[in-house]
C-alpha cells in the first residue's frame, strides 16, 4: 500500500509542491505564514475550478482550450446584460445565468464534435478564436469596473479571518468551498458513476468503449456541459474576486491550465487523471509563478527561472517514466506483489 | 493532436493513393474559400484589390506564414512546438543586442553590413540552439511535446525579458531594413523570402527521405522506430528546422519594425499559428505545404477585408477573429460530407 503511495505520480507531484515550498521558505522566511498561504490559495480558485472542468475531457482522450473563452464570455456577456438593466440585486443571478450560458456553449462544441466527428483540439480552437472575438465585437471592448450593489463586499467574504503584520487582514475566501465541492463531486462522478467509468473507457480505448456498450455521444456531451458549467462558475468568480469584468480575462492561460493537468499525472492521450493529481499541478504551477516574488530574484529574471523549473519539473516524470520502461516487467512482478 | 479513429484517410488503403486525393481535395476547397473571400471582398470594398492594400498584404503574411511553417513541421510528428513565438522574439532580442551592444559606432558602411550578417547568422543559430533544447527533451528524455514547448517558451520569453530588462531594443543600423522593408520589382521582400521557405520546406517533406521519415513518425511511431527509422534523431532535427525558421520569422520582424522585444505576438500568435496548421487539415503524418500557404492568405484575406469592411465602427478590428472561428467551424462540416460522401463511394 505504502509502496503503491510513493510510485505514485500524485506522490512526485506532492514532493516537488513540498520541496518548492522549503527552497522558497529557505530564502524568505516569511513565505511560511498563513497569510501567503491564503493568497496562493486564492490565485489558485478559479483555475482549480477550470481544471476540474478541463479534466474529463482530457482522461477522454480530448485536449481544450476553448474553456477560457467560455469563461470570459459567460461573465462578461452576463455583466454587461445585467448592469445596463440596472441590477443592483445579488450574485446568485449572475452564476445562474452565466451557467446556463456556459453549459449552452459547451454543448455547441460537443455537438459539433459528436455529430460531425471532429477532434475536439480544433473544434476548440475554432471555439476559442471565435468567442474572445465575439466577445470583443459584439458585446464590449473594455473592462467594467461596476459592481452591484449586493455584491460589492464579495470579495472579500472570509471563512476565516487572520491578521498578518505585512498585509493587515487577509483571509480564506468562502469560494474555497466551491472548490471543494466541485472536486469532490467530479471525482465522485469519474470514480463511482457509469459516466465517469465511461470516461476512463473512452480515452483508454474508444473502440473498446463501444463495443463494450457506452454511450459514447452521450458521455461526452455530459463531459463538455460541465466544462461549459464549470468555466461559468470560474468566470464569475473570478471577475468578483478581482472587481472588474474584462472581455479577455484569461486568453493568455488556456494552456497553463493543461499543463497543470498534465503535470499532475494525467495523461495526454486519454485514459489517465485524478482531481488529486490535478490539484497538485495547479497548486504548483501558482506556487511557481506567485511565490518567486519572495525569492529576491530580479523581476525581470524571474521568468527565466520559472521557465528553467518548468524544464526541471517537467523532465522528471518522464525520465521516471524511462527508468521504469528501461527496467521492464520483472520489477513489476517483483515489487508488485 | 492525436490522431484518433477518424482521421480521413483509412489505413486500409495503404497509403498513397488514399492521401494524395485527400490532400488535392482540401487545396481545392482551400482555394475555392480562398477566392470566394477576395470576390466577395472585391465587390463590396474597391479599395481591397488595389496595389497599395495587397502588397500591405504581402508585408504581413509572411510572419504568420513561416511561424505557421515551424509550427506545421513539428504537428506532422506528431508533436507541437509552443515555443514558437518565443524563438523567433529571442532570436530578435539577441541579434539585435548583439548590433547595439557590441558593434562599435562609427564604423565603414562595409564594416556594418559584415556586423549585419554576422547579427542574422547569430539569430538563425538562436533558432537552431532553441531548437536542439526541444528536440533534446521531447526526443531524448520523453516529455510530451505540448509541456516541454510550454516550458520552453517560457524559459526562452524569460531570457529575453532578462536580457532586455523588458525593454525594446531599438536603434539598429538602417540597413537591416532592407530584409523585411523593402521590395524587388514591387514584390516585398519578406513575401520572397515566405515563398521560397516555403517552397524549400515542400521539397523537404515531400521530396527527401527526411521528409518521408518525419511523416512516417506522425503516423506511426512504433511502426517507424521499427522500420529502421531513428525516431530520437528525427525528432530532434524536425525541432531544429521549426526553431530555424522560427528565428528567421524573428529576423523578418526585427528588421520591419526595426527594434525586438521579448513581448511581440505572445501566446495569442501560438495560437493562430496552430489554427491555420489546422485550417490547412494538417494532422500528425499528414499535410501539406501548399495547403498551408492556402491557409495563411485565406486568413490575412479575411483580415484585411473584414477590417477595411467594417472600418469605423467599434472594435472593428476584433471581428476577425470571430469571422476565424466560424469560418473554421464551416470548413470541418463541409470535409465532414465530403468524407462521408467519399466513404459512400
Amino acid at each position: 500500500m505504502l509502496k503503491k503511495i510513493i510510485r505514485s505520480n500524485e506522490f512526485v507531484i506532492f514532493l516537488i509542491l513540498v520541496f518548492l515550498s522549503l527552497a522558497i521558505g529557505l530564502v524568505n522566511p516569511a513565505f511560511f505564514s498563513i497569510s501567503t498561504l491564503f493568497d496562493t490559495l486564492r490565485a489558485s480558485i478559479v483555475f482549480l475550478i477550470m481544471a476540474y472542468g478541463l479534466l474529463p475531457i482530457i482522461i477522454a482522450g480530448g485536449i481544450d482550450i476553448s474553456f477560457v473563452a467560455i469563461a470570459a464570455v459567460t461573465s462578461y456577456a452576463t455583466h454587461m446584460f445585467l448592469i445596463g438593466r440596472g441590477y443592483q440585486g445579488s450574485i446568485l443571478l449572475y452564476y445562474t445565468i452565466a451557467c446556463v450560458l456556459g453549459v449552452l456553449m459547451g454543448l455547441l462544441n460537443g455537438v459539433l464534435v459528436t455529430r460531425f466527428k471532429l477532434q475536439v483540439f480544433d473544434v476548440s480552437l475554432a471555439a476559442f478564436t471565435m468567442w474572445y472575438g465575439f466577445n470583443l465585437f459584439f458585446v464590449g471592448a473594455t473592462a467594467n469596473y461596476e459592481i452591484p450593489q449586493s455584491a460589492v463586499g464579495y470579495y472579500n467574504q472570509f471563512i476565516i479571518r487572520t491578521r498578518d503584520p505585512f498585509v493587515g487582514e487577509t483571509g480564506l475566501h468562502v469560494s474555497i468551498l466551491y472548490v471543494i465541492v466541485i472536486g469532490l463531486v467530479i471525482a465522485w462522478l469519474l470514480k463511482y458513476t457509469t459516466i465517469g467509468r465511461g470516461v476512463f473507457a473512452i480515452g483508454g480505448n474508444r473502440e473498446v468503449a463501444l463495443r463494450s456498450g457506452f454511450n459514447i455521444t452521450r458521455i461526452t456531451l455530459i463531459t463538455f456541459a460541465v466544462m461549459g458549467l464549470l468555466s461559468a462558475v470560474a468566470g464569475v468568480t473570478q471577475a468578483f474576486l478581482s472587481r472588474n469584468f474584462n472581455p479577455v480575462i484569461f486568453i493568455t492561460q488556456p494552456l497553463d491550465v493543461l499543463a497543470a493537468i498534465i503535470l499532475g499525472g494525467a495523461a495526454i492521450t486519454g485514459g489517465s487523471g485524478s482531481i488529486l493529481g490535478t490539484t497538485l499541478g495547479v497548486l504548483v504551477i501558482q506556487l511557481i509563478n506567485r511565490a518567486l516574488i519572495l525569492t529576491g530574484i530580479p523581476v525581470e529574471w524571474q521568468r527565466f527561472v520559472v521557465g528553467l523549473i518548468l524544464i526541471l519539473f517537467t523532465s522528471i516524470p518522464a525520465l521516471r517514466a524511462m527508468r521504469a520502461r528501461r527496467v521492464g516487467h520483472t520489477t513489476e512482478l517483483v515489487e508488485g506483489e | 493532436m492525436s490522431a484518433d479513429t477518424n482521421t480521413p484517410s483509412t489505413p486500409k488503403n495503404s497509403g498513397q493513393p488514399g492521401r494524395r486525393f485527400r490532400i488535392e481535395g482540401q487545396t481545392i476547397l482551400l482555394l475555392t474559400v480562398l477566392i470566394v473571400l477576395v470576390i466577395f471582398f472585391g465587390s463590396l470594398q474597391n479599395k481591397f484589390l488595389t496595389s497599395r492594400s495587397i502588397t500591405s498584404m504581402g508585408f504581413q503574411l509572411p510572419e504568420i506564414g513561416l511561424l505557421t511553417l515551424a509550427m506545421m513541421i513539428t504537428i506532422l510528428t506528431g508533436g507541437i512546438n509552443l515555443s514558437v513565438n518565443a524563438t523567433s522574439n529571442l532570436a530578435a532580442v539577441v541579434a539585435g543586442l548583439f548590433l547595439v551592444k557590441v558593434m562599435p559606432p562609427d564604423l565603414a558602411p562595409g564594416a556594418v553590413n559584415l556586423y549585419l550578417v554576422a547579427a542574422l547568422a547569430i539569430a538563425l543559430i538562436v533558432g537552431i540552439v532553441n531548437g536542439i533544447i526541444n528536440g533534446f527533451m521531447i526526443g531524448y528524455i520523453g516529455v510530451p511535446p505540448i509541456l516541454a514547448t510550454l516550458a520552453t517558451m517560457t524559459f526562452f520569453t524569460g531570457i529575453s525579458t532578462g536580457l532586455t530588462g523588458g525593454a525594446t531594443v531599438t536603434g539598429f543600423p538602417e540597413g537591416l531594413s532592407i530584409v523585411g522593408g523593402k521590395d524587388l520589382f514591387k514584390i516585398p521582400i519578406p513575401f520572397i523570402i515566405f515563398v521560397a521557405l516555403t517552397a524549400a520546406t515542400y521539397l523537404l517533406l515531400n521530396h527527401t527521405t527526411f521528409g518521408f521519415k518525419t511523416r512516417m513518425l506522425g503516423s506511426n511511431p512504433i511502426a517507424s522506430n521499427f522500420s529502421g527509422i531513428n525516431n530520437k534523431s528525427i525528432t530532434m532535427k524536425v525541432y531544429m528546422f521549426s526553431g530555424l525558421l522560427s528565428s528567421v520569422t524573428g529576423i523578418l520582424i526585427m528588421s520591419r519594425t526595426m527594434s525586438a522585444a521579448y513581448e511581440y505576438g505572445t501566446t495569442t500568435y501560438v495560437l493562430l499559428t496552430i489554427l491555420i496548421a489546422v485550417l490547412a487539415g494538417v494532422i500528425p503524418g499528414f499535410g501539406s505545404v501548399i495547403d498551408i500557404f492556402f491557409a495563411v492568405l485565406i486568413l490575412q484575406v479575411l483580415s484585411t477585408g473584414s477590417t477595411m469592411l467594417l472600418a469605423g465602427i467599434r472594435g472593428s478590428s476584433f471581428f476577425k477573429d470571430f469571422a476565424w472561428g466560424v469560418l473554421l467551424i464551416i470548413i470541418f462540416i463541409i470535409n465532414y460530407f465530403i468524407r462521408i460522401r467519399k466513404q459512400q463511394e
